[in-house]
């Protein structure tokens, strides 16, 4: 018998995993929780001079001004991307959700087609579509269990779709309001006025995180699904909601996406899933569900806009800015998930 | 029975309750009752039917029949919903707190005065909770993230929230600790130990352990549990702990003297395990066995036995000491390495480690060693049903259908398919069983029991995890029992013949 | 309000139990007869429509517009028998395709088998990170996907890139046939017959499959899970070379926007109705090939029925959605992702 102690009673004292690990596990946690912000705002820094001196024009208001706007739409859908990685899911539709929205968007707007002149209205029908675009994914995931990658992947393709039968044949749809064209990268405040609408929503939707039921079950859910059940939460009800969330702000993406066009076009939202998932993945969250938020989602979008804006400017061609994201979106998750990697652990 | 049937305190009553899975009966006409302020001892061998009386107490299962009393008025638990609403929380061992969020989340967001509109209401949520908190006299800040708490803490969040205040059982809940202190060190149980006092204040408690001397010191009455049934209900101060010990484990088992290969003095083991240790589970463990032998190891929960032997078939990590095979040190132990050199595990969770489900059962057979089913890289199925019908034949497999999708077959069955898939190995050495007659009918039970002495005197060397202690005693040429990761005694059959008790005595 | 809640779940128990039962027969028929059927049924229906059809070749027509999408659905069948999914794999076609527009006038023949062992090395590459940093598969390759978008772009700078010389060697692929199937598409049967063959009859392809099944029941078999796992994405890369190489036999020229470039979504729907199952361990390369062609009769259908060419994409999405929650099998606690 090698411990004596062990011998003299029958209540032994064990050295467990359990108690160093939760230990050491409560102090990573802590030191992560100010480390993962400040390295992303140290990497920004980085980045900032790295192209200022790369290219006087970097820095300057102007193209701060250029950055943010750039920002703002990828912060709008990162934002409902985060409630939807959050709760464990993926929302891949978010281009083809965009693309319907600002569709219905354009044709209710006074249009070079002629047609009704709905006004507001038409902002509300375009978001509209992407709340019924959102709810049918929510429900298929939900209540038919079919795996979000699946259900978003379809639905992608089904906003697609929409927009081009919406769009139908005859000449391409423009918007004939200056007003309307130019608004979203118009200056108020000094800043441009999209980047005055993803702030609020962006502040709406870490008040929701933090301060209503909706929020805390999500992160409850995200953290551990059979326990939420277990404890009586609605969580096919919550996850739902979730991706009606993400529709709603695919679909105002979508609008504002189609205002700085000018015109309807079916894949107006082209390029956009990819700032985003990186964007949340970098910025904390984890797409195992139940880690992160909108801040440092919003983070992950200023780092990778400014990244690409850079990039630009410094003369590297555009057609490496998907490289830049997925390589990132890469590296991302392989650093996320190397501390958990375990031969017996199932990843699919 | 020696409960007193006053129905006033009666918080909880089963009466009758019996429940059948399959062929196991695992609960016979189990009847008690809990009083008020009462702390009750459940104790049992594993097996025994505690997990499963705790888990219709909680509403996972419902019983085939017999009636649960709640405060003296008859109720049905449909879910764990109808249980949690009757007052009855559970602490898990394995814990199921919500990690990301904070202390007074967990214990007082199903209240109903814990958000109004949707919008959270943080000071009535963190009033609630520290007032749960404060009962059980703990300090703990509310709005503290679980994330950062200790394990114990986190043990006194999981009880506060099981008497939450707003159960309709009149203030009276009944709190199950189900192994709470199998992962705790000495000074944390006395922690918990106190809380358990407070609690009686309040509540009702039951406990369930598998350390005896904290029972004892703990309940107010002890109830045992074997093979199902309910064997005896005692007021503490009645029974000492030998008189426990009998009653968990019943008739007191000798070993049978059956014949025990004789191991040369010069021979050398098959596997040779040297001080191997890994945190937190098992440490120094050694042992040995020839070919031809095989070594029982008993142990109760937490005993690191599970561990062991996954770490001899490569499947999990050992932080140090080292294993050797025929003699020769391994290194980069993994399962692809074990299987090459004729290590076999039969693992506990048949359905989701033993057998793949959806293959047949011809292709679980000769999915690991192929034989003659396969040449280099190239898969002869008619040689694969050839090889699948001897076994068949041999286990006496049914249904006699190899091509039947494994999954349907019964629990019996696809255990004997489990065991042919490594016995197909000419080369087996090493046979780690965990559990291998776990859910098995007798008939089963046996065939299974007679394939592994058959490998076992075709020269393998095995190692038995065993359901019962009865099983180690008429099976093993050595028995190990381990204690809390540590080898606690070593019983060389040849030499010496321990009962059940003796075992179970170095267990807890 | 505690019984209604009651009352309500273990009528969703009910109803759950009865559906899971409707999706396992479902799931047994469709991929025993389902991919034939539903192409026969398309095809009768398209002829009666559109007379014109038979007459002016249109299986002709069908399987030269399968071929690449079969190729590119064998290989995600692959992918996902082993329960993960590769949405890389077109972007590696089309990579691919620009290539070998690029290439085959100053390599020559050499440059066909050079670029597939190119692209096969892409697709292990995916393996190699999914096997040993345990990553989301989708993650993953919706990350390397946009690195190969951007390769494309890159080096066909972003404008189309036509074959200048021996382009006839190629071309001579899809312009010659056996009954009337051009040789793109018989090589996709070869594919198809070759990785069925695999996948029944080696330790490797059961392998995979056992993988697909239950992943935990192949490790502790013993079954080498992670180099599996490396060879079902390489062969994802090496089929998407191969169609990538339809693609210039085809069209002669290679570009970012141009044919192939949307082969992802009719690829997976294509391994889809073909019977593959999405959460892996189910799939028959065989009926992927009239899953393939099912796909490609799609936006001849839709237009013969009346609806709108253009509307296809919304029928790929949808019919992906439908044959999924159709087929799929789930225990009703299980945690769907």
């Amino acid at each position: 018998m090698a411990n004596p102690q062990s011998s003299a009673t029958n209540s032994v004292s064990v050295d467990t995993a359990a108690i160093h690990f939760s230990d050491k596990k409560s102090k990573a946690s802590l030191f992560s929780r100010y480390t993962e912000p400040l390295a992303l705002l140290g990497a920004l820094v980085v980045l900032v001079l790295i192209f200022s001196s790369l290219n006087p024009r970097f820095a300057t208001i102007g193209n701060l001004q250029n950055i943010l706007s750039q920002a703002g739409l990828p912060l709008i859908i990162g934002i409902g991307a985060t409630f939807v990685i959050l709760i464990g899911s993926i929302d891949l539709s978010v281009e083809g959700v965009m693309g319907a929205s600002g569709m219905v968007f354009v044709l209710m707007s006074a249009n070079s087609r002629g047609g009704t002149d709905f006004g507001p209205w038409a902002i509300v029908a375009g978001i509209a579509m992407g709340v019924v675009l959102g709810l049918v994914s929510g429900l298929i995931y939900t209540r038919i269990k079919v795996p979000s990658f699946i259900v978003t992947l379809g639905m992608w393709y089904v906003g697609l779709g929409v927009a081009t039968i919406l769009f139908g044949t005859e000449s391409i749809p423009t918007l004939t309001s200056d007003e309307l064209a130019i608004w979203s990268s118009q200056i108020t405040l000094g800043l441009p006025n999209i980047i005055w609408v993803a702030s609020v929503v962006l502040v709406l939707a870490a008040l929701t995180l933090r301060f209503t039921r909706f929020g805390r079950v999500v992160l409850a859910i995200g953290n551990n699904e059979e326990i939420a059940r277990g404890s009586g939460l609605a969580v096919a009800y919550n996850k739902t909601l979730v991706f009606v969330l993400a529709g709603a702000l695919s679909g105002m993406a979508g609008i504002i996406a189609t205002m700085q066009l000018g015109s309807g076009s079916a894949t107006v939202g082209s390029g956009n899933l990819f700032i985003t998932i990186p964007a949340v993945v970098i910025g904390g969250t984890a797409l195992s569900g139940g880690k992160g938020g909108v801040f440092g989602t919003a983070l992950g979008v200023i780092l990778l806009t400014t990244l690409n804006n850079g990039l630009i400017l410094s003369g590297v061609s555009p057609n490496f800015q998907s490289a830049v994201s997925g390589a990132i979106l890469v590296l991302a998750i392989v650093a996320t998930a190397w501390s958990q990697r375990d031969r017996l652990r199932i990843s699919k | 029975m020696t409960t007193k049937a006053t129905s006033q305190t009666s918080v909880l009553r089963l009466s009758n309750i019996d429940k059948k899975f399959g062929q196991t009966h695992a609960l016979k006409n189990v009847s008690l009752e809990i009083n008020h302020g009462e702390v009750i001892g459940l104790i049992g061998e594993n097996g025994a039917g505690k997990s499963t009386l705790l888990k219709i107490l909680t509403g996972i299962y419902q019983p085939d029949s017999g009636s649960i009393e709640v405060n003296g008025k008859s109720t049905k638990f449909r879910g764990p919903r109808d249980s949690v609403a009757a007052g009855i929380g559970v602490v898990h061992q394995e814990q199921s707190l919500f990690t990301n969020l904070t202390v007074a989340e967990n214990i007082a967001s199903g209240s109903k005065v814990a958000s109004r509109f949707g919008i959270y209401r943080w000071g009535q949520i963190n009033r609630a909770a520290a007032e749960t908190l404060s009962i059980i006299g703990s300090s703990l800040d509310p709005s503290t993230k679980v994330s950062n708490l200790s394990f114990v803490d986190r043990q006194m969040v999981e009880i506060a929230r099981a008497i939450r205040v707003d159960s309709t059982m009149g203030g009276s809940p009944l709190v199950i600790l189900d192994e709470p202190t199998s992962v705790l060190e000495r000074s944390e149980t006395a922690i918990l130990e106190r809380e358990i006092r407070k609690l009686k204040a309040h509540g009702s408690v039951i406990f369930v352990s598998h350390r005896l001397d904290e029972i004892m010191r703990n309940c107010d009455r002890i109830m045992v549990m074997r093979n199902g049934e309910l064997v005896a209900d005692r007021v503490t101060s009645t029974v000492t702990e030998d008189e426990l010990f009998k009653l968990m484990v019943g008739h007191e088992a000798r070993a049978v003297s059956s014949s025990h290969r004789v191991v040369a003095a010069d021979e050398q083991p098959v596997i040779s395990v040297e001080n191997l240790s890994r945190k937190g589970k098992y440490s120094n463990v050694s042992l040995s066995v020839h070919a031809g032998r095989l070594t029982a190891i008993v142990g109760s929960t937490g005993s690191g036995r599970e561990e062991l032997a996954r770490a001899l078939f490569g499947a999990e990590k050992f932080d140090s000491g080292s294993i050797a095979i025929n003699g020769t040190k391994v290194t980069g132990w993994r399962i692809a390495k074990a299987v090459k050199r004729g290590v076999a595990y039969v693992p506990a969770e048949r359905k989701v480690e033993g057998m793949v489900g959806g293959f047949s059962a011809a292709e679980n057979i000769t999915l690991t060693h192929p034989g003659k089913a396969a040449v280099g890289p190239i898969v002869f199925p008619l040689a694969r049903n050839k090889i699948a019908r001897t076994w068949f034949n041999t286990l006496d497999v049914r249904p006699n259908d190899i091509a039947l999708d494994l999954a349907r077959f019964s629990g019996g069955n696809q255990q004997k398919v489990v065991m042919a898939k490594w016995l197909n190995s000419p080369e087996l050495s090493v046979l780690v069983l965990d559990h291998p007659l776990r859910g098995l009918d007798p008939g089963a039970a046996q065939t299974v029991n007679e394939q592994i002495k058959l490998a076992c005197s075709n020269g393998a060397a095995v190692i038995l995890l065993s359901d019962t202690l009865e099983e180690a005693l008429e099976m093993g040429d050595d028995v190990i029992v381990m204690r809390d990761g540590e080898i606690s005694a070593t019983f060389d059959m040849t030499k010496e013949s321990p009962s059940t008790l003796d075992l179970l005595e170095r267990m807890v | 309000m505690n019984l209604s809640q009651t009352w309500t779940s273990s009528i969703e128990v009910l109803s759950n139990d009865k559906a899971s039962k409707v999706r396992r027969i479902a799931a047994k028929g469709w991929q025993a007869v389902g991919p034939v059927v539903i192409f026969i049924v398309m095809f009768a229906v398209v002829s009666i429509l559109t007379p014109t059809f038979i007459g002016g070749g249109g299986l002709t027509i069908v399987a030269s517009s399968a071929a690449p999408i079969l190729l590119v659905a064998l290989g995600q069948a692959l992918v996902l028998n082993i329960g993960s999914i590769d949405l890389s794999n077109a972007s590696i076609t089309l990579l691919g395709a620009i290539l070998l527009a690029m290439t085959l006038g100053s390599v020559g023949a050499v440059a066909p088998i050079l670029i597939v062992l190119l692209v096969t090395l892409f697709g292990s590459v995916n393996g190699f990170i999914v096997a040993y940093a345990q990553v989301p598969s989708f993650a993953l390759t919706l990350g390397t996907f946009g690195i190969f978008q951007s390769a494309a772009l890159v080096v066909s700078s972003a404008t189309t890139v036509y074959v200048t010389q021996n382009g006839q060697a190629v071309a001579a692929l899809y312009q010659s046939g056996v009954a009337g199937l051009p040789m793109t598409f018989i090589l996709g049967i070869i594919v198809a017959v070759v990785s069925w063959a695999f996948l029944r009859f080696t330790r490797a392809g059961l392998g995979m499959t056992a993988i697909g099944k239950n992943e935990s029941g192949a490790i502790f078999s013993g079954v080498r899970t992670r180099t599996l796992k490396i060879v079902a994405y390489a062969l994802s890369g090496l089929m998407a070379g191969l169609a990538g190489i339809t693609i210039i036999a085809q069209a002669g020229s290679a570009s970012p926007t141009g044919l192939g470039s949307d082969l992802l979504l009719p690829g997976i729907a294509a391994a889809i109705v073909g019977g593959t199952s999405i959460s892996g361990g189910v799939t028959n390369p065989i009926n992927v090939v009239f899953g393939a062609m099912t796909v490609a009769l799609v936006p001849i259908a839709t237009a013969a029925i009346g609806i709108d060419a253009q509307a296809q994409n919304l029928v790929y999405g949808a019919v992906i959605i439908v044959v999924v929650a159709l087929t799929l099998s789930r225990s009703k606690n299980s945690i769907v992702k």
